[in-house]
């Protein structure tokens, strides 16, 4: 199978995998409970916006983002919407399944 | 002869039989279920004159055993005799002993005729009324006369010099509501502004603030607070009005750092001073004494504790050419009866019981169960139920697990009371409502028993103990937080093999300081303590223990008493993380409090340490603390902030920072409406477990222990988080028991959110504004509430803050915050809020305990 490439932002991937291994180095550089910077929003709300479900991950807009606790002790990147509603969403789950 | 070679006659031979007489009959009268005895006792033999012209003799003795012959003899003149001379005479002889808070009992009682002084003959009226006088200390604030007993005279004649004073006496001898008067007699008629009051539970210090508001007949001119804001304390530096503060140690420095230099007290009271010994927080109390001189060594300081061996080693850290003075008594003020009883052989219903007193036995009676107690805690509440039917009997057990258990024992042997009393019902309301629907409590205060211990919230636990004071509740079963500050007393007290804390047989001191509560100067003429199972070597390994006096000893001196252990210490920790270092516990504290003060003076040798230690061990803590300040480069100021948490962990968190590749933002806890709250609370802790201290453990639990922080800041009630948590634990499929998990939530809340969080999460924010600075980021610098203060209150918002101004208990204040919409209400607006609807909280279904004490409060307010 021939290799998808996937821009997010600025940073364009020849590969959908080294995409998800950026944003799996960006997530651990955070602990839980940061905020995410806005250079790696652009980047975080590029790949969002290619989530299968991306109207609804969105909602009515994003805040910010950031990083906080998942299921089984692990980390993950939360959307916080302008409503004050919040989500998780995986990595794999924006970038793959398109 | 001598007379004091007399006086022991008298009571060792000449009076033996009679006193033998009339004690197992005085005992008697106060247990409840004994068989009778044959031949029947009787006193219609005692030779009365005889005895109570003894009674006079031993009264001038100062020796403890010939005190309690003459009280026993005056009580039992008045209680037992039939002729009005003989009750008469007894209550001569109570004056005598200046005991004229039990002649009021006798009057009071009908034991004894009103206008005593108008039957006496012209000498001893004229005695009497001169006793009464000598008696008797003149309040200077209302320009009343108090009538006194000898240790209260002394405490008060001497307690008028300026300079420090430590006194000491047994628990039922009046003292804390002598300092009390005093304490308002120094603020309202000398030149104290400001004085600090220092209590170390807050429980006690609740309990003080209640009494003090009371006692105050002049609101209008003293502020009485326990809360740590700078506000009450600036107005009465400006002189509007004088400010009495009622503090916990870690409360004092809470303040202290708020007001930075500004802080100083003119007066500093010291209740349950022997706490100076308590391993982790004695070394917090001793800091925050010193705190309080430094910031003015003119300080006038005013020790108390019970029974103490030696008040005076209090006094040797008092600033050079400051007189300092000791006022300790012995006497008792109330006689205390030793019981202790023994299963009668192959018949386990029946128990004797014998009265052990200067190292002789009497046989009192034998007691009758209503059933076999199978296992010691049965054992415990038969025999509390049996002796003590009549009420006013606490239960000692070991831990509050037991206690529970115990206490539900106790209430199957009782009827059901007929009629509903209102305030046993309010109080199950409020352990229903405030606590959880099926919380034990609620079914045995109907039944007139109760538990009570540590974690339990504060309006609860007081509300028990007035109820119990009242006689409404008549058992109480209690754990070791009973001798860690509680102002309690009881007529009964039954033990078996207490244990201090988790599993430490008592020490004779604690174990006496328990039992020192039997006794209730002024409700009763004696106090009884019950020990069960005497012989049995797993309950009582040394035996049930002799009288003996607490001896006080620093906590930081008793640490390096241990030797070597504390330098080994400081080298490690200097050297390793310290996940690895043994015995942190023990020595973190005291090694924080070494390192502090040798960074402020150079060396240890010029500090009051020194004055207890030999130069060579100084010498040796010098050299460790010499190696381990080369690696520190912030300042003694911000480490004097923060007691008991070593300065090289501040270092190291801000190196930490200084290191942190991160948006700063991030280090900083976001506030708790914000999604990232609790999360970021995980990775604070974390942070401090790393570099500052392994506070949060097991690391396992950090999650849990995040969100009981994030839980307690937003306002949570206590209901609120065990109905959380019961949610999560159905949610999850995990079991549980509803009492382990019900302790156990106020047990975090207590000791992760109210003790923990606030002590390390302050030194964090301090350490993190100092990094701040250093970047030039003050602008991420807020000037709100301190995080150390907003969690021991369990405080975020505004509107929650004002209510705790009020005065509230933080369960009323979340109570009424539950109903209140805005979260930015001044005090003003929220007193506004409540006068406007104060009618309608029943129907909101607030519990009725809470309304009372909002109206409570509102009165004090519009005073």
């Amino acid at each position: 199978m021939l290799a998808k490439p996937i821009t997010l932002g600025p940073m364009h991937f020849e590969k959908r995998s080294d995409a998800v291994a950026y944003l799996k180095d960006m997530l651990h550089r955070y602990d839980v409970g940061d905020k995410v910077s806005e250079k790696d929003a652009v980047i975080l709300r590029a790949a969002l916006e290619h989530h299968p479900n991306s109207v609804a991950k969105i909602g009515c807009g994003i805040h910010y983002f950031s990083v906080r606790t998942a299921d089984y002790g692990t980390k993950c990147f939360w959307v916080n919407r302008s409503d004050g509603t919040t989500e998780k969403f995986s990595i794999t789950g924006s970038i793959h399944t398109r | 002869m001598e007379l004091s070679d007399f006086q022991s006659w008298l009571l060792n031979e000449g009076i033996r039989a009679d006193l033998d007489v009339i004690t197992r009959l005085s005992v008697r009268n106060e247990l409840d279920n004994l068989e009778p005895t044959t031949p029947a006792l009787s006193s219609e033999a005692i030779d009365w004159p005889r005895l109570l012209f003894a009674g006079s003799i031993l009264a001038r003795s100062d020796q403890r055993s010939d005190q309690e012959a003459a009280l026993r003899i005056a009580t039992a003149a008045i209680s037992l005799a039939n002729k009005a001379q003989v009750k008469d005479a007894g209550a001569v002889l109570l004056g005598k002993l200046s005991n004229f808070r039990a002649i009021a009992l006798a009057i009071d009682r009908s034991l004894l005729a009103a206008d005593l002084n108008g039957r006496l003959g012209v000498a001893l009226r004229l005695e009497a009324q001169r006793r009464e006088m000598d008696r008797s200390i003149l309040v200077q604030s209302s320009g009343t006369w108090l009538q006194v007993n000898d240790f209260q005279q002394r405490f008060w004649t001497n307690a008028a010099e300026n300079g420090w004073l430590s006194a000491s006496a047994p628990t039922a001898c009046g003292k804390t509501f002598l300092v009390l008067q005093w304490l308002i007699d120094q603020v309202m008629a000398c030149e104290t502004k400001v004085a600090v009051y220092l209590a170390p539970t807050r429980a006690l210090v609740s309990e003080i603030e209640t009494n003090l508001n009371n006692l105050l007949d002049k609101p209008d001119l003293i502020e009485v607070s326990s809360l740590p804001l700078p506000d009450k304390y600036n107005a009465a530096r400006a002189g509007t009005k004088r400010l009495i503060l009622i503090f916990t140690q870690e409360r004092l420095h809470l303040l202290a750092n708020v007001l930075g230099n500004k802080f100083s007290t003119d007066l500093l009271i010291v209740d349950e001073a022997h706490k100076i010994g308590d391993n982790q927080r004695g070394v917090i109390l001793q800091d925050a004494i010193e705190r309080a001189t430094r910031a003015n060594p003119n300080l006038k300081a005013v020790f108390i504790s019970p029974a103490t061996q030696n008040p005076e080693e209090l006094l040797t850290d008092a600033p050079h050419g400051v007189e300092t003075i000791a006022v300790d008594s012995d006497t008792s003020t109330v006689i205390q009866n030793l019981i202790v009883a023994t299963q009668v052989p192959r018949r386990s219903k029946l128990w004797s019981l014998t009265l052990r007193q200067h190292g002789s036995a009497l046989q009192v009676g034998t007691l009758h169960l209503a059933s076999a107690p199978v296992g010691y805690k049965k054992r415990l509440a038969f025999i509390a139920a049996a002796a003590g039917e009549r009420g006013g009997t606490l239960v000692y057990a070991n831990g509050a697990a037991e206690s529970e258990e115990v206490a539900n024992l106790i209430s199957q042997l009782l009827p059901k009371l007929d009629n509903n009393d209102s305030e046993l019902s309010q109080l199950a309301e409020l352990a229903r409502k405030g606590v959880h629907k099926d919380f034990q409590l609620a079914p045995l205060v109907e039944r007139g028993v109760a538990f009570h211990y540590g974690n339990m919230p504060s309006l609860l636990r007081l509300e028990i103990e007035r109820l119990f004071r009242s006689g409404k509740i008549r058992f109480l079963v209690c754990t070791s937080t009973l001798i860690e500050g509680v102002n309690l007393s009881c007529r009964t007290i039954v033990v078996r093999g207490p244990r201090k804390g988790k599993g430490h047989p008592m020490e004779p001191h604690d174990f006496w300081n328990l039992a020192g509560r039997a006794g209730r100067w002024g409700d009763e003429f004696q106090g009884n303590i019950i020990c069960i199972d005497p012989e049995d070597k797993q309950a009582w390994p040394d035996g049930v223990p002799s009288r003996s006096r607490y001896p006080i000893k620093r906590e930081s001196d008793a640490v390096l008493e241990l030797g070597d252990g504390i330098v080994n210490y400081l080298y490690e920790r200097g050297r390793s993380d310290f996940s690895s270092i043994e015995d942190a516990d023990k020595f973190e504290q005291v090694g924080a409090y070494l390192l502090t003060t040798f960074m402020r003076l150079g060396s240890l040798s010029k500090a009051n340490i020194a004055k207890r230690h030999d130069t060579a061990s100084i010498a040796k803590l010098d050299e460790a603390l010499r190696i381990l300040v080369t690696h520190i480069d912030i300042g003694v100021d911000i480490a004097s902030r923060h007691p008991g948490v070593s300065a090289l962990g501040l270092q190291r968190l801000l190196d930490a920072f200084r290191n942190y590749k991160g948006d700063v933002e991030n280090l900083l806890p976001a506030e708790v409406a914000s999604n990232d709250s609790y999360d970021r609370f995980v990775t604070i802790m974390e942070r401090i477990n790393k570099h500052l201290f392994l506070a949060f453990t097991p690391e396992t639990r950090i999650r849990l222990h995040a969100l009981i922080v994030f839980k307690w800041l937003k306002g949570y009630s206590l209901s609120r988080m065990i109905s959380d948590s019961i949610q999560w634990h159905q949610d999850v499929g995990r079991t549980f028991k509803l009492p382990e998990l019900i302790r156990g939530t106020m047990e975090l809340i207590e000791q992760i959110a109210r003790f923990k969080a606030p002590k390390y999460f302050s030194a964090y924010m301090d350490v993190l504004h100092l990094y701040l600075r250093e970047i030039g980021r003050e602008d991420l610098i807020s000037d709100g509430l301190d995080i150390g203060t907003q969690l021991e209150f369990g405080i975020s918002s505004t509107t929650l803050l004002s209510l705790m101004e009020i005065g509230l208990s933080r369960m009323s204040a979340v109570a009424v915050y539950e109903k209140i919409a805005r979260d930015d209400l001044t005090k003003e607006e929220s007193i506004e809020w409540i006068v406007e609807r104060i009618d309608q909280f029943e129907s909101m279904g607030i519990p009725a305990i809470i309304i009372r004490e909002v109206r409570e409060r509102l009165t004090l307010f519009n005073d």
